[in-house]
């Protein structure tokens, strides 16, 4: 078994995968050591799992739930409960042959679902002022990019269900078609076709709405 | 109210490694594997093709790839010519 350290699973050019494809068997036994090691609770595992997972939940819940009031709070706070719930779980947590990334968006798709139904959207936290410059793209931008986002939020939106969660997973996640196929009960080959189609749904939205 | 505390973590903009470039299978549809080609290039957040960029859903995709990941705009705002 690999010598499991923080430092080596947490980079992200040699971070493990979540796939269980054949270009990733390596990474999906590093993975099953990795969990295996963090159901027994061992700490660095832990850190190490939380750390490889965390940027993907942050990417699924921003991009299902959006901004509010310009910010990305709601999303953080609830890819922030996915985190948690999943160390919640991680000591019942039993492998019974389905990938881990199952279990992780499985709870994610459900937190994402919660929040999307509660009306609590009020209440806009800030962060302290900051004590330099801000480095981040100047308002001009943020605010096309912003409109251009919630546009394509838009249009996703009016994608079946199944289209619109593998268009999310698979790109803005940026899960592998093995991963998504992993996380969608759906062969790679079944991905890549579906996909294909929902591609092509979008553009037509696109194309349509341009011309209308 | 105050932000909650982010579990430590890397940042959101962190790149998993590339994967290796997927040909066309044997008897696969030829805008299957395009589209594949397409969409893997976004999800790895790697270079996507010259021309690329003038597709609409990928420009879409691409901006909202940029607003959830906080990054500077990787597609042209204006649409080419």
């Amino acid at each position: 078994m690999r010598n499991v350290t923080e430092g080596c699973v947490a980079d992200a050019k040699s971070g493990v995968r979540l796939a269980t494809g054949s270009e990733g068997v390596a990474h999906r036994d590093d993975l099953k050591d990795l969990t295996s090691l963090a159901v027994q609770g061992d700490r660095t595992a832990i850190e190490s799992l939380i750390a490889q997972l965390r940027p993907m939940v942050v990417r699924y819940c921003r991009s299902r739930l959006g901004r509010v009031s310009g910010q990305y709070h709601i999303a953080d706070d609830v890819a922030q409960e996915v985190c948690i719930a999943v160390l919640s779980a991680l000591p019942r947590y039993r492998d019974m042959g389905r990938p881990f990334a199952s279990f992780v968006f499985g709870i994610a798709s459900h937190k994402v679902a919660d929040a999307l139904r509660s009306s609590v959207r009020s209440a806009v936290p800030t962060q302290d002022l900051p004590d330099g410059p801000d480095e981040g793209p100047g308002p001009e931008e943020t605010v096309v990019r912003y409109i251009e986002a919630e546009h394509a939020r838009r249009l996703l939106s009016r994608l079946p269900d199944n289209q619109r969660e593998l268009l999310i997973l698979r790109v803005v996640t940026g899960l592998s078609a093995e991963e998504t196929g992993n996380v969608l009960g759906m062969s790679p080959g079944a991905v890549r076709v579906a996909q294909h189609r929902a591609l092509a749904r979008l553009r037509a939205m696109a194309e349509l709405e341009s011309t209308a | 109210m105050t932000a909650r505390q982010p579990i430590p973590g890397p940042a959101v903009t962190a790149v998993r490694p590339l994967r290796p470039t997927r040909g066309a299978e044997p008897g696969e549809d030829p805008a299957v594997a395009e589209a594949d080609a397409l969409i893997e290039a976004l999800s790895s957040r790697g270079p996507l093709s010259p021309g690329a960029s003038r597709d609409p859903a990928v420009r879409l995709l691409s901006a909202l790839i940029d607003d959830v990941d906080q990054r500077r705009s990787s597609v042209s705002v204006t649409p080419s010519a």
